[in-house]
């Protein structure tokens, strides 16, 4: 890819806490212009020819540098590789020039059916070449670097032989991508499928880790078993930002985004959380001086 | 142990109602292979049901959620969601409804249906620089019923046997939700997106045929034929093509052309 291409597809370089922008918070965003350091969408929101969402992008992205996050591209799926939707994930690309662009490590179709979910892939060597080799061609058909998300499971294979940072890591390996550290998910992992969410933290290549995500959970009781569902729903638990704290002593001031999207607040709560965020990073710059 | 493909075809399998396929490659951990697969299948179900719901608020709200989710249901099992964009879920619900409600007293809500789905894409089309009427007097003006308009990406043309834009607007969140009077009689409905937002228009049915012909590629002489629209009503509606900024283009004469 020349350079010019890829200075012209490239947002600046992120920094701080950032907002997960949804629809319903487009006109307050442009009204208030809040204080927080970027702005994420769902790349797939963001796919049409005109209308008022794709204007009101364009008119934030003037004030807020962007990360695109996709949630359909199905990387881990036995299916071929969706050219079209590749080719609209660019296209956007192009017209919004974000600083991040990420995906998801998981599959999402199977003979023609697409499940609109992030379904779960088993941790073995067979499931982490193909991941990496898929990754790498859509790297090549974007012409830049993606990072791939780790998941929010409610199941764990007999299959898998890999741990969950073992699989990640052979994946950025063979694929050359980066991460993004879900900590909410890691959370919710500890208690559906019993992950140690502090050795995934741990065990995760700090040169790959480019983001971080925080959101809340829902906790439920499915016949007499706690189940966290990762439904973006709520304000980051504690035990979370515990997390996040132990994340950021590992891997450095990561850039980190606050994900609501579900019962959606009013912005100035969504805000809320990415100050408590940028406090936090504010604290790992200090240790890191 | 069981291939990627395989495991992921048994799990599609089970997210299709057949969990017991998957069941043996699950570890239990406190809680059945069953019921954890049941938390996908109801994710899966639950995005299907809400794309169907933002892009059907109106027939949703005219119907009550429970039978919107039984509808829900049924044109799942029917149009399984064939595209990693939800946005397209909802794009043969008009069909599935004129197909499965024909002949029944609800048949009239697959022609609701069609104006929710000419909205939804509408919203999202490409807005193109309009010409101004006065551009119609560079094409000579002998022969101008041989020029073609070119149209917003955004126009849709929507006709319907019942009062369709009437209940519409009953049911929008500021709107009562009170029945409407089906038997008024048709209305014919321009959908078109602007700079401020979607305009719904009600037109006269050789109108609504006269610019669905337009929008076609036939030039003015042949739509204005065809449509049965009284030629003097074609002023009229010019007028309120290019007023409305739906105008684009002139398509050129055919002396014009090389």
């Amino acid at each position: 890819m020349s350079s010019t291409a890829e200075a012209n597809s490239s947002g600046p370089v992120l920094a701080g806490a950032g907002i997960g922008l949804r629809s319903a918070h487009h006109q307050a965003l442009l009204r208030e212009r809040p204080r927080v350091g970027w702005i994420e969408v769902h790349t797939e929101n963001y796919f049409h020819d005109g209308g008022p969402h794709l204007r009101e992008l364009d008119r934030a992205r003037e004030d807020y540098p962007l990360s695109l996050h996709g949630v359909g591209m199905g990387l881990g799926s036995s299916e071929p590789l969706d050219r079209d939707h590749i080719a609209r994930v660019k296209r956007a690309i192009d017209r919004f020039r974000p600083s991040l662009v990420s995906e998801h490590a998981c599959w999402t179709c199977h003979d023609g059916e697409h499940f609109n979910d992030l379904l779960p892939l088993p941790y073995t060597d067979e499931a982490a070449t193909h991941l990496a080799r898929r990754i790498a061609q859509v790297q090549d058909l974007l012409g830049r670097q993606i990072l791939i998300e780790n998941l929010s499971c409610y199941l764990s294979f007999r299959s898998s032989r890999l741990t969950e940072w073992e699989f990640l890591g052979a994946v950025v390996e063979r694929a050359g991508c980066g991460l993004l550290l879900d900590v909410n998910n890691a959370y919710v992992n500890s208690v559906n499928v019993g992950l140690d969410a502090v050795a995934f933290i741990n065990g995760l290549p700090t040169a790959a880790v480019g983001e971080i995500h925080l959101a809340g959970h829902a906790r439920q009781i499915v016949n007499g078993r706690e189940i966290l569902l990762d439904d973006h729903g709520s304000q980051v638990p504690e035990p979370v930002w515990d997390l996040y704290e132990l994340a950021l002593r590992r891997h450095g001031p990561i850039p980190t985004l606050i994900e609501w999207d579900t019962h959606l607040p009013e912005l100035s709560v969504l805000v809320g959380e990415a100050n408590r965020a940028q406090r936090y990073l504010e604290a790992a710059h200090a240790l890191a001086a | 142990m069981p291939s990627l493909p395989e495991i992921q075809s048994s799990f599609a399998a089970a997210l299709r109602g057949s969990p017991a396929s998957m069941a043996e490659d699950i570890n239990a951990d406190g809680l059945e292979p069953t019921d954890r697969l049941r938390i996908y299948q109801n994710n899966s179900r639950a995005m299907f049901d809400g794309a169907l719901e933002r892009s059907y608020p109106v027939l949703r709200r005219r119907v009550g959620d429970e039978y919107f989710q039984r509808l829900a249901h049924e044109y799942r099992a029917r149009h399984p969601s064939r595209s990693a964009d939800l946005h397209w879920v909802g794009q043969h619900f008009p069909d599935y409804l004129a197909d499965t409600q024909a002949g029944t007293p609800y048949e009239w809500l697959a022609e609701l249906a069609a104006l929710e789905w000419a909205c939804e894409t509408s919203l999202v089309a490409e807005s193109r620089p309009s010409l101004d009427l006065a551009s119609l007097a560079t094409l000579d003006q002998q022969a101008i019923g041989q020029a073609g308009l070119e149209l917003q990406p955004s126009l849709r043309c929507v006709p319907s046997s019942v009062p369709i834009l009437d209940v519409w607007r009953a049911n929008q969140p500021d709107g009562d939700g009170q029945p409407v009077d089906l038997s008024k009689g048709p209305q014919h409905i321009l959908v078109s997106c602007g700079a401020a937002g979607l305009e719904l228009r009600e037109v006269p049915a050789p109108a609504l045929e006269f610019i669905r012909l337009l929008q076609a590629g036939a030039n003015l002489g042949d739509a204005l034929d065809a449509s049965d629209l009284p030629a003097e009503s074609l002023v009229e509606v010019l007028g309120l093509l290019f007023k409305a900024d739906l105008v684009t283009g002139l398509r050129p004469l055919p002396e014009q052309a090389a």
